[in-house]
């Protein structure tokens, strides 16, 4: 008996003096990721984690910082010369990895790439202006003009986005089979290797242009599964762990090697009332649905506290919010407006909704059913695989009858033009994004206000005028808007999570 | 038997063309298009028209499969739409890694599910038989995505823990995720292994049984045969037969990846390609994805046919 | 062919034979056991209205997650409904699907394999044709298309559940009758005059029982997680229903904060294989042909 035991010790002793060093070195930074990136073409990937991965190696023109300020980062300054036309002077240099000089023909050949509709990149949306496509002229070597329609305010945060980021225009003339596995930019790393569905292994630029980074390499390492990434992190195979379940926080909060990371995130998640079918027609009806559903609750209980319960149709950080006063639950009320109504007890309604898509998007979806039940709503849900489901809820109208469905919207600029707009003007019903086919004329006039005008007080009580309106209007039933939970080794430094998503690794180093 | 093999091998030609053309018309005709896959909220009209245009997705069905059949014919797969790398690449990084698992995990859990079977077949009702029953009931009922936890938790978590504790520092015995190398290996084969012994441990039980009340191996053991022999070489090559047909069965199916297992263990095989690429609406990957699967299953079956000629001389196809 | 002609055909040889082998059942204790975990499930999903101790629909979100308690015997799932309630009245649905699933893929497999095995040549070649095709089509592009056409509903998983694994059983049921049909007593009942029917009937059918037995008690295991699989891609049942395998699925997120809730469907899952299992194998016996000579 006492032999085996011993005998099972030195086994293992084996195998752990056979196991690789599997822990991480000083210079190097892991990041267990969850989704490997699409491909290596900034300009065309869509996810997060992509984008999270390039800027690393591409870079914007201008950079939202995590607090919503925008500075210039390849840029120098930017100066309207009339109302709609803009010039950019351009940091000068700098160069790219292969050695071709960053300059105003090198941003003209990546915004044109961008605005070439034969492309198709999924942003080429954030320079088109009333219709027409941004023109871009170079002006010389190291300054460009870009001439819109109309005034565009919003410009430079545009220009922040991931996708405007520069490639270097010997790559881009290469093709887009090159970019697709190559990637040649400005940026304080450089890709060494990309192990598809594995890992992506980023070095040092050493002739950063910037201040160098501290770290040698940064690697990306998909971990599909949330547990696993738990049980990654906390044997110290990686340093960074995203997506942490919410019900895990108290498990990794009590890690002496882990910290958790929370940062409010500038995704809402929402569900939609079809204002043109019934019951939803009603707007008590769909008040009463805002009042029956526990939203407090919700967060608490199924997030752990790690989401914000909406005060307004988007996320705090994001330009022209104003805080209305939530639906808190009030059965009493929701069952009177119900009965006001004429809505009698047991009426079914379908509430579709994606899994896997969102946090926890199903289990909000269960809750939320089970909370209507109590006010006498029979809900029923319908599941769907995300490609289907997107095409499902954004059909025109004959074909449309969904009654309520659940989505997200993110905001990527940080303004209120992005996070309304496209969701509440009239002009924008399935198959754009108004979902609800909410239709309200003094939102519409509101919503073109905020958007032509460049006084940034004017534009804020636009916003707050028209949010107030939607509010009461209720076209949705308001949900939460999700934050975003990371596990970090308390022995790493400087490790950036933005608001938008990205995973940021430039400033960080390790104890 | 020569000939049956050249049958069988023109009938795959059918075959394939057959899988061919239903995925390639299924994942056509299922709601949800690639540039919806891609750009999620953000896919707007213009989008897809132009994706479909490009991809020549507008052109009626029949035409767009002739074409790829051209296409097929000059082995060109062609591209991913969501990474934009080739296909055989895309599939030429994660076979070899389906592979490996594939035939490790089988070796293992053949060997240890075929004596685990025969040794329950021999003592029936007997302590070792419940205990092989029971443990068989758990390798089938527990979900991968709890068995696989539970073995990281294990080698990388607690077993270093306890180690520590006694004296003898270690990190993380076995890596959790990942397939550089052989440890990467064995958490992902023990737990694909459990899963597959299960059944093969049942049915050799089963068939086994069976076999052992026949005639001719009383008449063998009358004639005072070495009980082993007995039982591994008379008895057991008799009932093979549904054994192998299991066996090869499960070779097709983890040859097609096994994608619980590939998710958890975050192994780039070809099962999560595959699903991966499904919910992404990918359709060149898909084809040629389930194009490689198809050859596999193929091959694997015919093998299996030749092997139960082997098995059981009488058998004879005509 | 309907599933109908067998029992028909087989009745006037049956009924010598099955009392006995009824006895033989019964005399069995290991079958006893399985059949009366069997029954007891069954029981439980008839009457889950009754014997629930809550309503299983109802959640109250301060006991999400929540442990055993003596309220609430095996816990709370994740939206803080009642653990056991949902067990007791997921065992009908559950056992629904793995039946449905089971009988889809065993009477279409056996039908198949028989005719494939049996008569050999251009049948078999076809036959083998069709089901490389099955099994090389990727099992969640089939669910799919099933969603696709037919609407996403756990229904319609369940019959796509049984068309996957017929395969297996066609393959299996092959096989063993390959085999078989070179027995003497095969031979020499054909030489006797016998049709093809009775020949399959009586003689091939009985043989290929103990590898369809094994292969139908687990696959109920498999249909249950198959279920699962297909709900965490959003193909499967919504997530208020209390199946198995769906509870399961939803307790993947849940394995560290809250165990039990993968735990005890994991295990009702196991003990319903336990007991068909062990009455398979009873039933196995007590039918088996040569024991009866």
């Amino acid at each position: 008996m006492k032999l085996s035991r011993v005998l099972v010790v030195v086994g293992l002793l084996l195998v752990s003096m056979l196991a690789p060093t599997v822990k991480a070195q000083s210079d190097t930074l892991i990041i267990a990721s969850g989704t490997d990136i699409e491909n290596t073409n900034i300009h065309l990937v869509t996810s997060s984690p992509s984008f999270s991965v390039l800027e690393h190696i591409y870079e914007t023109l201008f950079s939202m910082t995590p607090e919503g300020e925008l500075e210039p980062l390849l840029a120098e300054s930017i100066e309207a010369t009339a109302d709609n036309v803009y010039v950019i002077k351009l940091k000068e240099g700098i160069r790219f990895t292969d050695g071709t000089p960053f300059n105003a023909e090198a941003v003209k050949a990546n915004l044109d790439y961008m605005l070439d509709p034969e492309n198709g990149s999924a942003f080429r949306f954030l320079l088109v202006v009333g219709g027409e496509p941004a023109q871009v002229e170079v002006l010389d070597e190291f300054t460009i003009q870009i001439t819109t329609k109309f005034p565009f305010a919003p410009l430079p945060a545009h220009l922040a986005h991931g996708a405007y980021a520069m490639v270097s225009p010997a790559a881009l003339a290469q093709g887009r089979d090159f970019l697709a596995s190559n990637a040649v930019g400005t940026g304080p790393f450089v890709l060494s290797e990309w192990k598809r569905d594995e890992e992506v292994i980023l070095t040092r630029n050493d002739d950063y242009w910037g201040e160098k980074p501290a770290l040698e390499t940064v690697i990306f390492k998909v971990v599909k599964e949330s547990g696993a990434r738990l049980v990654e992190i906390q044997s110290g195979t990686v340093d960074v762990a995203v997506r942490v379940p919410p019900a895990d926080i108290p498990m990794l909060e009590a890690d002496p090697n882990i910290e958790i990371m929370i940062t409010p995130g500038l995704r809402t998640i929402y569900i939609f009332f079809n204002v043109t079918e019934e019951p939803f027609t009603d707007v008590r009806v769909r008040q009463a649905v805002n009042y029956a559903v526990d939203v407090q609750a919700i967060v608490d209980n199924l997030f752990e506290g790690a989401a914000l319960v909406s005060r307004a149709p988007f996320a705090p950080t994001i330009f022209g919010y104003a805080e209305q006063e939530p639906y808190a639950r009030d059965l009493e009320r929701a069952r009177a407006l119900l009965a006001e109504a004429g809505i009698a007890e047991g009426t079914t309604v379908t509430l579709y909704h994606p899994t896997g898509r969102y946090i926890q998007d199903a289990l909000v979806a269960d809750a939320v059913r089970a909370q209507l039940r109590e006010v006498g709503l029979n809900v029923e849900l319908q599941t769907l695989e995300w490609p289907q489901y997107v095409p499902q809820v954004r059909r025109p109208k004959p074909e449309n009858d969904i009654q309520f469905a659940m989505l997200g919207w993110g905001v990527p600029t940080m303004d209120a033009d992005y996070a309304l707009f496209a969701l509440f003007h009239s002009s924008e019903f399935p198959p754009g994004f108004n979902g609800a086919f909410y239709s309200n004329p003094e939102v519409d006039a509101l919503l073109e206000k905020g958007r032509s005008t460049l006084d940034p007080e004017e534009r804020r009580a636009a916003y707050a005028e028209a949010i107030r309106i939607i509010w009461e209007d209720a076209p949705w039933l308001f949900l939460y808007s999700e934050i975003q939970v990371t596990a970090v080794r308390k022995n790493v430094e400087g490790f950036i999570v933005h608001p938008d998503e990205s995973l940021i690794a430039t400033f960080a180093s390790k104890r | 038997m020569t000939k049956f093999i050249l049958r069988r091998l023109l009938l795959a030609i059918p075959t394939l063309l057959g899988v061919s053309f239903l995925v390639f018309a299924s994942i056509r005709l299922v709601p949800g298009g690639p540039a919806v896959a891609l750009a999620g909220e953000l896919a707007t009209p213009q989008m897809i028209e132009q994706l479909n245009r490009e991809l020549g997705l507008d052109q009626p069905l029949l035409i767009q499969y002739v074409n790829y059949l051209g296409r097929m014919l000059r082995f060109d797969l062609g591209r991913s739409i969501r990474s934009g790398l080739p296909v055989v690449e895309e599939i030429q990084t994660r076979l070899p890694r389906t592979l490996l698992l594939a035939v490790v995990s089988l070796a293992v859990s053949s060997v240890l599910g075929i004596t685990i079977g025969v040794t329950a077949a021999t003592r029936p009702n007997s302590l070792f038989d419940g205990g092989s029953m029971i443990f068989a009931l758990l390798g089938v009922s527990m979900p991968i995505f709890w068995s696989g936890l539970m073995l990281m938790i294990f080698f990388a978590v607690l077993l270093p823990q306890w180690l520590t504790s006694i004296g003898f520092p270690t990190g993380p015995i076995l890596p959790p995720t990942g397939s550089g190398t052989w440890q990467h290996l064995v958490m992902p084969v023990t737990a694909l292994a459990a899963n597959s012994m299960a059944i093969q441990a049942r049915m050799t039980r089963a068939t086994m049984l069976e076999v052992l009340r026949q005639d001719y191996i009383r008449t063998a053991r009358a004639k005072g045969q070495k009980e082993r022999i007995v039982i591994y070489v008379h008895a057991l090559r008799n009932a093979m037969l549904p054994i192998v047909t299991i066996i090869g069965l499960q070779f097709g199916t983890l040859l097609g990846g096994a994608v619980l297992t590939e998710t958890v263990f975050s192994w780039p095989g070809i099962g999560r390609l595959l699903v991966d690429t499904i919910s992404f609406r990918d359709y060149p990957v898909i084809q040629g994805t389930v194009l490689t699967i198809s050859i596999g299953f193929v091959l694997t079956n015919l093998a299996v046919d030749v092997l139960y000629a082997y098995l059981d001389p009488r058998i004879k196809y005509s | 062919m309907t599933a109908s002609i067998p029992t028909g055909l087989a009745a006037p040889h049956n009924r010598f034979k099955l009392p006995t082998s009824i006895r033989r059942l019964i005399r069995n204790p290991l079958a006893m056991v399985g059949l009366f975990i069997v029954l007891t499930f069954i029981f439980v999903g008839l009457f889950a209205e009754q014997i629930s101790p809550h309503d299983y629909d109802l959640s109250n979100l301060s006991m999400a997650r929540k442990g055993p308690s003596a309220t609430h015997l095996l816990g709370n799932d994740e939206i803080g409904r009642d653990m056991l309630s949902r067990l007791f009245h997921g065992a009908r649905i559950s056992l629904t699907l793995s039946i449905i699933s089971v009988g889809i893929g065993l009477v279409t497999g056996v039908l198949m394999g028989v005719a494939a095995g049996y008569f050999g040549g251009v049948v078999d070649l076809i036959i083998m044709g069709i089901i490389d095709i099955m099994l090389a089509f990727p099992s969640i592009l089939l669910a799919i298309v099933f969603v696709a056409f037919l609407g996403s509903s756990l229904q319609n998983a369940m019959i796509a559940i049984g068309v996957l694994s017929i395969p297996v059983y066609t393959r299996l049921v092959r096989s063993s009758t390959l085999s078989i049909k070179e027995e003497l007593f095969v031979e020499a009942a054909r030489a006797l005059g016998a049709s093809h029917l009775t020949i399959v009937l009586r003689h091939i059918l009985p043989n290929v029982f103990a590898p369809i037995i094994v292969q139908s008690t687990l696959q109920m295991a498999v249909a249950i997680q198959a279920a699962a699989a297909l709900g965490f891609l959003g193909l499967g049942a919504p997530p208020d229903v209390p199946e198995w395998g769906n509870m399961l699925q939803k307790g993947r997120n849940f394995i560290f904060s809250a165990p039990h809730i993968v735990l005890y469907p994991g295990l009702a899952t196991m003990l319903v294989v336990f007991g068909f299992s062990l009455l398979g194998d009873g039933l196995r016996d007590a039918l088996d042909p040569r024991l009866n000579r």
